[in-house]
């Protein structure tokens, strides 16, 4: 039988109360799904961001999606977006969690790469933050193909330009 | 005045164990399409969307916020419902009372588990009180396992009985297109022989984890009517939940017993002068997750009396042909999409009063079908559905 | 001929650790437990019914259990029981495991019903109607985590 991690709880001073550490630990997987598989691909195997154009509402979903949220139409135009960008807005996150890719202080932004209709989130690095302006110009940064998995951190991060 | 309830538009997905070809906000808008396909109706014609799923089983948080765009919600009212198995019998009722109080006249009821993400039994005992249950990992099996005992204690059933329900939901499942577990199990020494999983329950005798999704368009009378031609009407709706397994409060020593659906089948037959549920019901789509429920739920829905739920089985009289056809579709045991299943059970139930279930359908004309969910310790959610009111 | 579209699946692999309080009514369990080796549970004044695990509130009568407490007997007799024949992951610990003692209900000489473990692993042995008693984790250091001071219900004859 597997050693198991023993629980713990710690007594609450001058009361009959208990305090129970524990935790909720439940392997989950996320299916990218149709869209989403391909956008990831590309990264990994082109290094091209590709968004999904509804032909109605000329309108480009980047990442991409499979379905337009206005008008519900199935979405099967398949467009490369620049690497560039626009910075619309960031913030920065100065604690350290186990969730997060990279160690604090971790800057998240919210760019429109040139081509695209919607925002898209991802890391800004490599930048000073008392420089950053929301409307700065900023490039997308790949890893090296080898490094790269199909995953949204196959770009290591958004930089100035 | 109340309004009167149809269901319009049936949709669902062809469950799997696994849909690597989608996430779940694209599994659910193919059940959504369906659905539109079935009724005929746009997208814009829905007025409000309502959704179920068990967010801890997938572990995808706020699902119905991110299939905004892929189920055609945007600019529209609604929420999600989430009470464990019972989710999608609770969605119902919520889409129900919201057409019936004249609030809305045509929508949609989602009810959605995408399984292959996640690990049901895990998130079922990560429910349990820490304190109480250092390694209770036998989630929801273990309690099937523990009624299953007492079932054949008290009853006289016997393991072939189970055995044999689990033939008979196969049989529904391989005739029916978007079941999940299609065994082709041709005898009773076949599911005798596969291994225990909780003992005594068998790998055969308990639902898979599927993925799925199905949905209801439900409109008002006036609505429904300019919709179709085959409305079904949701008569009546009952919903009773309890506190979780307590054993041994109020003289149930194994928190097995069954308060939920006397209360349920007591209120719901009462105002609907139903006196002998064979005679007054056709046919029902009850929420099984293993086969030795299948024939406690009989007895607890009324369909027969106490002790004798293996004979029914034993007798064949809820098989497809059979006098009061149960599980036509196969059931929980075949297909089990948490979130989805009681909606599939009244999706189900009213294919086969509309004559629309094909190979599945029962050989008895359908006039009146009963169709109940069970979640966690015994809740329970009951929907009548009728051809004409 | 196309080819068959490579699928993503992400891997999220993130404990969700919490520190839960027991509140006063578990809490009151857990000193019993530690100090005293003994299991509490609160009566409801209006039906004497004995709320094991304790309640703030009477399920049944609606009104404040109170802080009325008796203790759980002993000994007592399974009424049912099940084992794990196939591991499966337990979210506690983050780990996929089959414990071999079985989970059983017990009824308990004073007409409180116990779930816990039994320390008999031989299904053979197992019979509902068996005997049992309670056993205490008896180094006062390793007790403070409430039923858990309780490693299992040993087989008696008696």
């Amino acid at each position: 039988m597997a050693e198991l991690a023993e629980k713990t709880a710690t007594k609450v001073e001058g009361m009959d109360v208990w305090i129970y550490h524990g935790q909720i630990n439940i392997p989950n997987t996320y299916s990218a799904g149709a869209a989403g598989s391909r956008f990831l691909v590309n990264l990994r195997d082109k290094g091209k961001i590709m968004g999904t154009r509804c032909p109605k509402c000329n309108r480009v979903y980047v990442p991409a999606r499979s379905v337009c949220k206005d008008c519900f139409g199935k979405l099967k135009q398949w467009v490369e977006v620049s690497d560039k960008g626009t910075l619309l807005t960031y913030t920065i996150d100065s604690e350290s969690k186990p969730i997060q890719p990279v160690d604090a202080p971790v800057i998240y932004g919210i760019v429109q790469l040139d081509g695209a209709d919607t925002g898209f989130v991802h890391i800004l690095s490599g930048v000073d933050p008392e420089q950053l302006r929301c409307g700065m110009r900023v490039q997308a940064v790949f890893k090296p193909r080898e490094e790269r998995v199909a995953s949204i951190l196959d770009i290591k991060y958004f930089k100035p330009l | 005045m109340a309004n009167r309830v149809a269901i319009a538009g049936i949709g669902q997905t062809y469950h799997k164990s696994n849909r690597p070809d989608v996430n779940q906000a694209e599994m659910v808008g193919e059940a959504v399409r369906a659905a539109l396909e079935d009724a005929q109706i746009s997208i814009k014609d829905i007025e409000g969307m309502f959704y179920s799923n068990m967010e801890t089983f997938e572990g995808i948080y706020l699902p119905d916020h991110g299939m905004i765009a892929e189920t055609g919600a945007f600019g529209k009212p609604g929420f999600k419902v989430a009470t464990g198995g019972t989710s999608g019998g609770s969605v119902v009722c919520e889409g129900f009372y919201m057409v019936s109080a004249g609030l809305y006249d045509v929508v949609m009821v989602i009810g959605f588990e995408k399984q292959d993400c996640g690990d049901t039994t895990a998130a079922i005992t990560a429910a349990l009180n820490p304190s109480w249950s250092k390694g209770a990992a036998t989630g929801a099996i273990g309690e099937f396992a523990k009624q299953a005992l007492s079932y054949m204690k008290t009853s006289g059933a016997k393991e072939e009985h189970a055995a044999m329900a689990r033939l008979k939901a196969d049989k529904g499942a391989c005739r029916n297109p978007y079941a999940h577990l299609k065994l082709g199990l041709t005898s009773v020494d076949q599911v005798m022989e596969s291994g225990y999983l909780v003992w005594p329950l068998r790998f055969l005798d308990f639902c898979p984890q599927s993925c799925g999704a199905c949905v209801l368009i439900l409109a008002s009378e006036e609505k429904a009517k300019k919709i179709t031609k085959k409305p079904v009407w949701l008569a009546d709706v009952e919903v009773v939940h309890q506190e979780p397994f307590k054993a041994g409060t109020f003289g149930d020593p194994t928190g097995t017993e069954t308060y939920t659906q006397h209360a349920a089948c007591e209120r719901l037959y009462k105002r609907n002068g139903i006196t002998d549920v064979r005679k007054d019901i056709d046919m029902a789509e009850i929420y099984e997750p293993s086969n030795w429920e299948e024939m406690n739920l009989y007895e607890h829905l009324h369909i027969c009396e106490k002790n004798e739920g293996w004979k029914l089985i034993e007798k064949g009289v809820t098989e497809i042909e059979g006098e009061f056809p149960v599980n036509c579709s196969g059931g929980v045991i075949a297909t089990n999409p948490i979130g989805a299943t009681p909606v599939i059970r009244i999706a189900e139930a009213a294919l086969q009063i509309r004559g629309d279930a094909g190979e599945h359908q029962a050989t008895k004309d359908i006039k009146t079908a009963l169709a109940s969910a069970l979640g966690g310790p015994n809740w329970t959610t009951l929907a009548l559905l009728r051809r004409s009111i | 001929m196309a080819k068959e579209p490579e699928y993503i699946i992400v891997n999220i692999d993130v404990p969700r650790k919490y520190d839960w309080s027991t509140g006063k009514y578990l809490g009151k369990v857990y000193a019993e437990a530690k100090e005293n080796k003994k299991l509490m549970g609160n009566r409801c004044p209006k039906c004497n019914q004995v709320m094991w695990y304790p309640t703030v509130v009477c399920p049944k009568c609606k009104v404040e259990t109170g802080w009325d407490w008796v203790e759980l007997a002993d000994r007592g007799t399974v009424v049912q029981y099940t084992y794990l024949v196939f591991p499966l992951w337990d979210p506690h610990y983050g780990e996929r495991w089959a414990n071999s003692h079985p989970s059983a209900i017990i009824e308990l000489d004073n007409g409180i019903y116990q779930r816990h473990w039994l320390e008999e692993t031989d299904p053979e042995k197992l019979k509902e109607g068996m005997r049992v008693e309670v056993t205490w984790k008896e180094n006062y250091d390793e007790r403070g985590l409430g039923l858990q001071d309780v490693p299992f219900y040993r087989t008696i004859e008696d």
